[in-house]
């Protein structure tokens, strides 16, 4: 096994390999950073629409409440085959691409609006109520009373969320995205050993992930002191 | 677009089944994972250096690579090394591997709740060790790791339909066959989506009913 390993490296390693390998990673990395960013925007938007208690936002706080159980609950490999099927069958000719960076941001915001809305929890009653006393608006009152001190809580899982996403996005392999998973597949398919192939996918998405893993075990420590209230 | 559940609703029985399995897999993940999370837990806080690093090292590696790629590696390539698993034995393998890791992270959290003052104040109050762990550290830990360890469980239930890419018929797996006998694909995996909702959505309310019930655990029932 390993005399074949060994033989097999310089043409693994070949210079289209390489660019291939190069790319795939490239579509990983974008499905991750586009889902990360995406799915934090709104996911802050619909926890920002969750923590509303005005009778008028009544139906959008439902609204927030259904998606973000919903899409929280259906595995993501399910969550791109039903976003696939609805856009052919709605004759829409996105690309795969689209496809699995609409299923990854469905499912980003809803995973983030959860931890964004129990960080914003966090914050005491009484906070919310000094705002409203002082006369501030819904929106003055996060910006400048409840997320100073409600971030601090929030980014750690955030993170950690982030590093589960970006192995999330293996899945959209199943669809035909020629992110890392895929490009393995297709090399195994051309006869490179698996053990070669799939160690240097795992390689790379480690070193993917790992840094940020670090990050956020690093925010973590360096926020956490001052979470004691 | 029109959509005709008929066929599917025929196959519901057939679902339903899928979903049984999907269950199955991921409460025999979650039970093995817990073994090697509480052994990887344990020599994380007690063992030697070693020992200890050779945990930490599987814990990063498993944390921060793909469950589904760590499973094409166990069914593509330990056949290379004469080892060759059913689909079944792999996604299994793969899952309760993946599990461990973080089970290791989620138990050792617990493990380090316990504080000192509260181990001096059972030897204060004359506890004997087996005391101290019974009604000291125990309801503590539990009371702790309840809410993350369902959390965990809800996610690797959702992770069992990875199992379907290796043509293993759980619920997706499931899902896959009747949209290929029907191409009622958004009916099919709609009602998929629906059973999975389900099932996740029982083990919270049980899970948090367990956990505030037993071992006053802070839990939401969302």
């Amino acid at each position: 096994m390993w005399a074949q390993i060994v033989d097999e490296l310089p043409r693994f390693f070949g210079y289209y390999n390489l660019i291939f390998f190069a790319k795939a990673l490239g579509v990983t990395f974008a499905l991750s950073a586009v889902g990360c960013i995406v799915g934090f925007t709104l996911g802050f938007a619909l926890a920002a629409v969750r923590m509303t208690t005005r009778p008028a936002t009544r139906p959008l706080r439902i609204a927030a409440t259904v998606f973000i159980e919903l899409f929280r609950r259906i595995p993501f490999l399910v969550t791109l085959m039903l976003v696939f099927f609805v856009f052919q069958a709605l004759h829409a000719d996105l690309s795969m691409f689209t496809v699995a960076l609409i299923s990854v941001c469905l499912i980003a915001t809803a995973f983030i609006a959860e931890i964004v809305r129990s960080g914003l929890e966090s914050v005491h009653q009484n906070q919310w109520d000094a705002a409203l006393t002082l006369n501030f608006s819904y929106l003055q009152t996060l910006r400048m009373v409840i997320v100073p001190q409600a971030w601090k809580i929030i980014l750690p899982p955030v993170f950690g969320f982030f590093v589960l996403f970006i192995k999330d996005t293996a899945l959209a392999s199943q669809i035909g995205v020629i992110e890392l998973a895929f490009a393995g597949k297709t090399m195994n398919n051309k006869g490179f050993s698996a053990t070669l192939v799939y160690g240097t996918v795992l390689a790379l998405y480690f070193m993917l992930s790992y840094p940020l893993a670090r990050f956020g075990q690093y925010l973590e420590r360096r926020l956490a002191p001052t979470r004691n209230r | 677009m029109q959509f005709d559940y008929t066929p599917v609703l025929e196959r519901l029985p057939y679902l339903v089944g899928g979903a049984w399995l999907s269950l199955q897999i991921a409460f025999l993940a979650f039970a093995l994972g817990m073994l090697i999370g509480l052994g990887g837990a344990s020599v994380r806080a007690y063992g030697p250096g070693w020992a200890r690093r050779l945990v930490g090292a599987y814990v990063v590696f498993f944390t921060n690579t793909p469950q589904l790629v760590q499973i094409f590696f166990i069914f593509f390539a330990l056949p290379d090394a004469g080892i060759v698993l059913s689909p079944f034995q792999a996604v299994l393998i793969g899952m309760t591997l993946n599990a461990g890791a973080y089970l290791t992270e989620i138990q050792r959290a617990g493990f380090e709740s316990v504080r000192q003052p509260e181990l001096e104040a059972a030897e204060t109050l004359g506890f004997s060790r087996l005391q101290t762990i019974r009604y000291v550290i125990l309801p503590h830990i539990v009371r702790v790791l309840f809410p993350p360890l369902s959390n965990q469980y809800i996610l690797m239930t959702l992770g069992t339909s990875m199992a379907a890419v290796f043509g293993v018929e759980e619920l997706t797996g499931r899902a896959y066959n009747i949209n290929s006998e029907t191409f009622r694909s958004i009916e099919v995996f709609s009602v998929a989506a629906l059973l999975y909702i389900v099932i996740t959505l029982i083990a919270t309310v049980s899970l948090a009913f367990v956990g505030k019930r037993f071992f006053r655990a802070r839990m939401r029932w969302f």
